[in-house]
């Protein structure tokens, strides 16, 4: 398959006065399985019709492999892209969906039919192809429209949120399915969610955007035990904040005593106040060490395979704790005092928080 | 040298020459038309005189400004009428289950697609001064009021033109969620108090935008005044006199009385918009109101309401078709079978019907693909144009029939282009005047289509062009095919403009009719009333039945 590397490159987008992406700069490996995350109104739609060309950027220039498609119009960049509502043609036999590319190409029928049969087979539609779109579920329609754009061997393959109309187990399904099957033709491929889990169970790497700019990018283990900023921190899994100062080189503490040691160089360029953040799985409760870091159980919340401890550090500062539980175990009561203890580097320093 | 070429492409493509014609088009036949009509009316045969001497005259003499009051109270209170019997009416056949529904369905269609003016001179068969219905309760001793002047033209109105309301508030009711009654009702709202608390407050736009529909239609009709005003006149018989004046007709005046006319329904429509606008809350139903259960009282009085209000409006075309197959001496009806009319009718209906035929079908023709392409420009292609465009069709919903059919005639009655008298006058004359309808729909159902099914087929590499013709249409066209049947119901039985427009020539069947009402022949004009009602009827009831369309699809 023809699949190339995709370079964006500075660009931005501006709608009036109002800029949607903001010099975003990407470069995607031939192949790779590349990830848009963040949440609603960061861009992700732009930027991703940008690329499909059914917008302009405002400045910046995008190439696939080594050639600039700024001006290959929409029609001709053979990106084949997924859309969040389907936009499966309705008045179109699945085969005639499937078929619709190859044959805006010009291709030859016969070999239109054997690629859609294979197509058919691949997706495990072969039943289904004389159906109307109307007649086929949720999931259904949406394997057709990947069909749909895989088929015509884009170069690029562009997703937009295609999970997120489906139900929850659809959703998992699918999203594994996705996957599988992407690895399996090896296409470059950008996918937009605002789910992070999808983003960490799919990706190859990851773009951890916000208004229109790019936070950070990396591997999913990256942008998940390595946050560059406190956004991401905050955005990625469960995340405890807490205003740290500090006390001596390279030692911040934080409420109810807990001490953090940072490498002396961080600690230069952070200055006096800082703002400390750790996951709440990784936060370990036990019996109050005398001179450690300790807390009050304000609440317990009993979720099944995790229980959560509320804990007041004093100076009305709360953080959570997450532990998995088995059976018999019981929760400390409210109101007990316990002690905290975080693995040495299971924790991320940021600036002071204004 | 690429990037060139690329920008050239993006620029002077298929659609922006397409923009380009429409705007001429527009230019042609609607801006030039108006503007010539209020140049005229500011202009005089006396260079001495002001430019507003023929306003002036108008309102120092009170045989022409009279025919504005009558005009003015004529149509507001059969608007007042229409609004107070129409939304009652809507909101027992939506939410009771009334007897007889689908017969309801159905005489609400047929009273709003048949001629009006064959309307007023049923009622007068029926209840003018040697009507049927008056010559009999006076045998018994009881004295109807007359049916002649201001009374008549109002009940016709009233009753010809509720269905506007009626449909309107229809589809507003359909539009309301359920929940919003039930949480009325559940905080101890009765159903009166709910009605007048919530639901009214939320169908306000649908009542206006009906209120408006039966003020213009009734503002600018001129049949029915002609058959049933007797000496009341009104400013758009007025407007009709001076052209088929005998001394030749007076353009200037003309002009004047159809700028008066264009004023007050642009002014109608502007205070609408406004009003509806301050009372919209776009609201959507997920769950519609729902049909209510109700004890066999309410249900037999809401029903009783309903038929008699239909049935009284139907009255008028259920006695064209009876009077069709009845012996008739002038206007004299006698009660006895017979098929003299259809059969005097066939040997003259020739002409009238192939020009209504074939006049109807290109500007349906015309409409549909004119309509289709400027619903796209404003829909998926909006810039600096394509927001003027929208201005344009906009405004031509305010110039009625008669006010466009006097700008053309102005217009294109001297070289370089003479087109009065001929076939071409008539048939864009209906073109232009469904225009506005034909977009609205088109726009309708393309916002509808989400734009990303065009975009998936781009993406896919078909380019604008083929993605038009392979996506966007075939979607479209059973909005389209719906379109166009509507066009042809509504164009079909056009009097106003086509009075003032048709020469010997390019008589049509509303014109036979008209004229045969007139000279007193009401058996054939019953008999060609009935052709033309079954012509505006069956493509409806094509519709309906096999397009799955509601009667609100009317409005
Ligand atoms: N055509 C447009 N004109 C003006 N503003 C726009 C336009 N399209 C998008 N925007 C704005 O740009 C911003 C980014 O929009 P975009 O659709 O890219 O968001 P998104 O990240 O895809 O969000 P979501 O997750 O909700 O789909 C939003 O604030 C949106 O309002
Ligand atoms: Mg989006």
């Amino acid at each position: 398959m023809a699949s190339t590397s995709v370079h964006i490159e500075s660009v931005t987008k501006q709608f009036g006065d109002f800029t949607a992406v903001n010099k975003v700069d990407i470069s995607i490996a031939k192949g790779e399985f590349f990830t848009l995350l963040g949440s609603s109104g960061c861009g992700k739609t732009t930027l991703l019709r940008i690329v499909a060309g059914f917008m302009q950027q405002s400045s910046g220039r995008i190439l696939f492999g080594d050639k600039p498609i700024d001006n290959v119009p929409a029609h001709k960049r053979n990106t084949g892209m997924v859309f969040q509502n389907y936009a499966i043609f309705p008045h179109l036999t699945v085969v005639d969906n499937i078929a619709y590319g190859l044959r805006a190409r010009g291709l030859p029928s016969a070999q239109v039919d054997e690629r859609v049969r294979k197509m058919l087979a691949m997706m495990r539609l072969e039943h289904l192809g004389h159906r109307r779109p109307r007649e086929l579920s949720g999931g259904q329609q949406q394997r057709v429209v990947l069909a749909r754009a895989i088929v015509i061997e884009p170069d690029v393959l562009l997703m937009d949120e295609p999970l997120s109309n489906l139900d929850t187990e659809m959703r998992i399904h699918l999203r594994s399915e996705i996957r599988t099957l992407q690895r399996q033709i090896g296409v470059t491929t950008i996918y937009v969610t605002h789910d992070q889990e999808e983003a960490l169970m799919m990706s190859d790497r990851v773009a951890v955007m916000s208004a229109g700019h790019v936070e950070q990018i990396g591997s999913p283990a990256d942008i998940f035990y390595r946050p560059r900023t406190r956004f991401v921190a905050s955005f990625i899994g469960e995340s405890n904040f807490m205003p740290a100062e500090a006390v001596a080189d390279g030692v911040y503490a934080v409420p109810g005593g807990g001490r953090f040691n940072v490498p002396a160089a961080r600690a230069a360029e952070l200055g006096r106040k800082a703002e400390i953040a750790f996951r709440s799985h990784d936060i370990t409760v036990g019996a109050p060490v005398a001179g450690g870091w300790t807390a009050t159980v304000v609440d317990a919340q009993f979720y099944g395979a995790t229980t959560r401890l509320v804990l007041d550090l004093g100076d009305g500062k709360t953080v959570q704790a997450a532990s998995t539980g088995h059976a018999g175990s019981v929760p400390p009561p409210v109101g007990t005092r316990v002690g905290l203890a975080l693995p040495p580097d299971a924790f991320w320093i940021f600036p002071e928080k204004r | 040298m690429q990037a060139m070429q690329a920008w050239v492409a993006h620029r002077i493509g298929f659609w922006p020459i397409i923009t380009l014609l429409v705007f001429l088009t527009l230019i042609a036949l609607l801006l030039m038309p108006v503007v010539n009509i209020i140049g005229m009316s500011l202009s005089s045969k006396d260079p001495n005189s002001s430019v507003i001497a023929n306003y002036v005259e108008f309102f120092s003499r009170r045989f022409y400004y009279q025919t504005l009051i009558n005009s003015v109270q004529v149509s507001v209170a059969a608007t007042f009428f229409a609004v107070l019997f129409g939304v009652p009416a809507a909101y027992f056949a939506t939410r009771y289950e009334i007897f007889g529904r689908s017969f309801v369905r159905a005489a609400v269609v047929l009273t709003f697609v048949s001629p009006p003016f064959i309307g007023s001179y049923s009622w007068v068969v029926l209840f003018g001064r040697s009507g049927i219905v008056t010559q009999t309760l006076a045998d018994i001793g009881i004295n109807l009021p007359s049916i002649y002047g201001a009374p008549g033209i109002v009940l016709v109105f009233t009753l010809q033109f509720f269905p506007f309301v009626f449909l309107m508030v229809s589809s507003g009711l359909k539009s309301i969620d359920q929940s919003v009654e039930d949480a009325a009702r559940n905080l101890g709202s009765s159903e009166l108090r709910t009605f007048f608390t919530v639901l009214l407050p939320l169908l306000i736009p649908s009542i206006s935008a009906g209120a408006l529909l039966v003020f213009v239609a009734a503002f600018t009709d001129i049949g029915t005044p002609i058959i049933i005003g007797e000496r009341f006149r009104v400013l758009p018989v007025l407007v009709f006199g001076e052209f088929v004046n005998e001394f030749g007709g007076r353009p200037i005046l003309a002009s004047t009385l159809a700028v008066l006319l264009l004023t007050v329904t642009t002014s109608a429509l502007l205070l609408q918009r406004w009003y509806a606008a301050r009372h919209a809350y776009g609201t959507s139903a997920i769950r519609p109101l729902l049909v209510m259960e109700q004890t066999p009282l309410k249900r037999i009085l809401a029903s009783v309401y309903v038929l008699l209000l239909v049935g009284l409006a139907l009255l008028p075309v259920i006695n064209i078709v009876i009077s069709s197959f009845l012996k008739a001496n002038g206007p004299l009806l006698i009660a006895e079978f017979t098929m003299e009319n259809y059969e005097r009718v066939w040997r003259t209906i020739g002409t009238p019907l192939s020009n209504t035929l074939y006049y109807t079908t290109v500007a349906t023709a015309m409409c549909a693909v004119v309509g289709t392409a400027v619903g796209y420009i404003i829909v998926r292609r909006p810039g600096r144009l394509g927001g003027w465009l929208d201005g344009v069709v906009m405004f031509s919903y305010a110039v009625p029939g008669i006010v466009l059919a006097v700008g053309l005639v102005v217009t294109y009655n001297e070289p370089p282009l003479i087109l009065t008298g001929t076939s071409a006058i008539l048939i864009l004359a209906f073109f232009i005047r469904r225009l506005p309808f034909s977009v609205r729909s088109s726009v309708s159902m393309l916002q509808q289509l989400s734009r990303d099914t065009e975009d998936a087929s781009i993406n896919l590499g078909a380019g604008p062009g083929r993605t038009f013709l392979r996506i966007t249409v075939p979607l479209l066209s059973m909005a389209i095919l719906s379109g166009v049947l509507l066009t042809w119901s509504n164009t079909i039985r056009e009097l106003s403009a086509t009075l003032i427009l048709q020469s010997g020539n390019t008589v049509t069947l509303s014109i036979e009719i008209f004229n045969e009402v007139v000279n007193g022949n009401f058996g054939i004009a019953s008999a060609l009333g009935t052709v033309l009602i079954l012509l505006t009827f069956l493509p409806l009831v094509i519709l309906f039945a096999f397009l799955g369309k509601k009667e609100e699809a009317l409005v």
